[in-house]
C-alpha cells in the first residue's frame, strides 16, 4: 500500500517537472515569430535551411520553410509574392531586373579544378578542359603532361555547381547543352569529389573553394589560379554570388532571418565550410 | 463478474492488434499509391520509349533508365553466383555433417555476419576491396564485380539461415532410407536431400535477392558511380538504387518523377520476387 502510494508521488512530481519544463521552454526565447517561406536554387538550399534550423532554435515561435526548384523558380515566384525570399545561385537576367527585387548577397562560391597529385601537370586551357571534359581528349600526354588516361569525374546531373561549370567552363548553353564523355564518374558532393579525386589516379574534377586541401592538387584555368581576388576582380570566370532576393525591403521576420544568414557567427561558422563568407568579401 | 470483464478485455486487445496489423497494409498501399503518384509526369511527359533508352541527359530531356536496371540485375546476379555456393555449402555443412559444437559457432557467425549495418561493409569494400582490386587487375577498382562481392556477403546470411530451415524440414527417414539402401552421403545429399528441400531453398536465394536489389549505400560506395554501361567487371556504372540516392539532393521537376519511377521499377522487381516466392511455397504444399 505505502509503496503505491509512494510511486504516486513520485509520478505527479515528474508530470509536474515535464509540465514546468515544457512551459518555460515554451515561453524562453524572447525573440521573433512568424513565418518566413523560401524557394529557388537547390545550390542556396541546403545554406538556407541550417540558416533556418539554427534561426527557430533562437526563435522557437518563428517558422521556417526552405524549398527548392532552381533558381529562376525563386525568382519568379519571390516577385510574384508566392514566397518571401528567391534563392538564386545566379545574378538577376535583364528582363529580370525591373521586378523590383532586393539582392542579399549571402556568400561567394569560387570554383577549381583539381586533378589527383600524381598528375604532371599545372595549367590548362579553355579548350583543353573542355577536350577532357567532353571526351576528345583522354591522355594527360596530349596536355603536356606525362602519359596516362584521363578519368573525369563530375557532379550529379542535378547539381547548381555541374550547371555552373557547365555552363562557364565547356561553355554548355540551354539550346546548345554539353554532352559529357561516356564514363565519367559521378559526384554527389563536395566532399565526395575531393576523395574520389584523391583515389583515382589520373583524375581531374572540380569543387568549391572552402574544400580545397592537400589530397588533390589545383589547377590554373588559362593562367589563372583560382581565388578570392581573382574570382572577385574577374580574372578568374569560374566564380559567383550565392544571393537570397526579396521583393523591396524585407521587414519583420524575413528581415531578421536575413540578418542572420548575414550576421558574422553564421558566416564564420556555417557558410566558411563550404563557400567564401561574405565578411571575407567585404574585407577585400 | 471476471467473465465479462474478460470478455471487454479480449474485444479490446481484439481491435488494437487489427489496428496494428492495419497498419501494415495501410502502410505499403501508401507508398504505392505515393511512388505511382509521383511518377506519373515521368510516365505520360517522358514516355516509356524515352525512359526505356540508353542516354540520360536530363539537359537534352533524355531519361533513359537503361542502364541503371542493367546494373541493377547484373550486380544481383554477381552478389547471387557468390552467395548462392558459399550459403548452400555452409547449410548443408550444418544440417549434415557440423558437429554440434562446430555447429552453433558457425550458426552464431552466420548471425553475426547478418546483423552487420551494410554501410559498414560497404566502407570496408571501399578502403579495402576496390584498391586491392584496382591493383590486380589495373583499373579504376570500383564496379560490378566489387558490387557484387559486397552484394555476395550481405545476402549469404539470409539465404544461409533460410536454406537451413528447408533442409531441415526434410524428414530424416528419406536419409536413413538413402543410408540404408546404400547410398553414400554425397549421393544421399546430391540425389534426395536436395530434391526434397527444393522449394524450400528457392524461397532462399529468392530472399537473399530481394536483399541484393534494393542494397543502396554500401554498393554506392563500389560502383563507381558512372551513367554507362559497364565495360568490364571493374569499371564504373550505375544501378538504380545508386542512380536514385545520387540526384534526389538537388533534382527538381521531371528529373525527380524519373527518380520516382525508378523507385517504381525497383517495387516492382521487388514484388515480382515476393509472387514468385508465394508460387514457390504453394507447389511445395503440393508435393507433400
Amino acid at each position: 500500500m505505502q509503496g503505491k502510494w509512494k510511486t504516486g508521488v513520485i509520478g505527479a512530481g515528474l508530470v509536474l517537472l515535464t509540465v514546468t519544463v515544457i512551459v518555460l521552454g515554451g515561453c524562453g526565447g524572447s525573440g521573433v515569430s512568424g513565418t518566413v517561406t523560401l524557394s529557388g536554387s537547390t545550390t542556396v538550399q541546403p545554406i538556407a535551411q541550417e540558416a533556418a534550423d539554427l534561426f527557430m532554435k533562437d526563435n522557437p515561435s518563428a517558422n521556417v520553410t526552405v524549398q527548392g526548384g532552381g533558381s529562376s523558380v525563386g525568382i519568379t515566384q519571390v516577385s510574384e509574392g508566392t514566397v518571401n525570399i528567391g534563392d538564386s545561385s545566379r545574378g538577376l537576367k535583364d528582363e529580370e531586373k525591373n521586378l523590383g527585387l532586393v539582392d542579399h548577397k549571402i556568400a561567394f562560391d569560387v570554383i577549381v579544378l583539381i586533378v589527383n597529385p600524381g598528375v604532371s601537370v599545372d595549367n590548362l586551357t579553355g579548350d583543353q578542359v573542355k577536350g577532357i571534359f567532353t571526351g576528345s581528349i583522354t591522355n594527360w600526354s596530349q596536355t603536356g603532361g606525362t602519359d596516362g588516361t584521363i578519368t573525369v569525374v563530375t557532379r550529379d546531373s542535378a547539381s547548381g555547381t555541374r550547371e555552373m561549370f557547365d555552363e562557364k567552363a565547356l561553355g554548355s548553353t540551354k539550346d546548345q547543352p554539353v554532352s559529357l564523355v561516356t564514363g565519367a564518374i559521378e559526384a554527389n558532393s563536395n566532399g565526395v569529389m575531393r576523395q574520389k579525386i584523391a583515389s583515382t589516379r589520373g583524375s581531374i574534377g572540380y569543387i568549391s573553394y572552402g574544400y580545397l586541401d592537400k589530397s588533390v592538387k589545383p589547377l590554373q584555368f588559362n593562367g589563372v589560379t583560382g581565388n578570392l581576388q581573382t574570382g572577385l576582380d574577374k580574372t578568374y570566370p569560374l566564380a559567383r554570388y550565392l544571393h537570397m532576393f526579396t521583393k523591396g525591403e524585407p521587414t519583420g521576420t524575413t528581415e531578421a532571418y536575413i540578418d542572420f544568414v548575414l550576421s558574422p557567427e553564421f558566416q564564420n561558422d556555417t557558410v566558411t565550410k563550404e563557400y567564401i563568407p561574405m565578411t571575407k568579401v567585404n574585407q577585400q | 463478474m471476471d467473465k465479462s470483464s474478460s470478455i471487454s478485455r479480449e474485444w479490446i486487445v481484439k481491435k488494437i492488434l487489427f489496428v496494428l496489423a492495419m497498419m501494415a497494409v495501410l502502410g505499403i498501399v501508401l507508398i504505392i499509391v505515393l511512388v505511382t503518384k509521383e511518377s506519373i509526369p515521368a510516365l505520360t511527359k517522358v514516355g516509356p520509349f524515352n525512359l526505356f533508352s540508353t542516354t540520360w541527359n536530363p539537359k537534352t530531356g533524355d531519361y533513359g533508365i537503361v542502364v541503371f536496371i542493367v546494373g541493377t540485375l547484373l550486380t544481383t546476379l554477381g552478389g547471387l553466383l557468390i552467395a548462392v555456393p558459399l550459403a548452400l555449402g555452409t547449410a548443408l555443412f550444418l544440417t549434415q555433417m557440423a558437429p554440434q559444437r562446430m555447429g552453433t559457432l558457425v550458426t552464431r557467425g552466420v548471425e553475426i555476419l547478418a546483423g552487420i549495418p551494410s554501410i559498414v561493409i560497404g566502407w570496408i569494400g571501399f578502403t579495402l576491396l576496390v584498391p586491392l582490386l584496382a591493383a590486380l587487375t589495373r583499373s579504376a577498382g570500383t564496379g560490378i564485380l566489387a558490387a557484387s562481392i559486397i552484394l555476395g556477403i550481405m545476402s549469404m546470411p539470409t539465404i544461409t539461415s533460410i536454406a537451413r530451415d528447408a533442409l531441415e524440414t526434410v524428414p530424416s527417414s528419406y536419409k536413413q532410407a538413402s543410408i540404408g539402401l546404400g547410398a553414400t552421403r554425397w549421393q544421399t545429399i546430391w540425389h534426395v536431400i536436395l530434391p526434397a528441400a527444393r522449394p524450400g531453398l528457392l524461397v532462399a536465394v529468392i530472399l537473399g535477392m530481394g536483399r541484393a536489389i534494393g542494397e543502396t549505400v554500401a554498393v554506392a560506395l563500389v560502383i563507381g558511380p558512372a551513367t554507362t554501361f559497364p565495360k568490364s567487371l571493374t569499371t564504373p556504372t550505375h544501378t538504380l538504387t545508386t542512380k536514385i540516392l545520387m540526384e534526389m539532393g538537388e533534382s527538381s521537376g521531371l528529373q525527380r518523377s524519373v527518380l520516382f519511377a525508378m523507385a517504381f521499377a525497383l517495387l516492382l522487381l521487388s514484388m515480382g520476387m515476393i509472387l514468385t516466392v508465394r508460387l514457390a511455397t504453394r507447389k511445395k504444399e503440393f508435393a507433400r
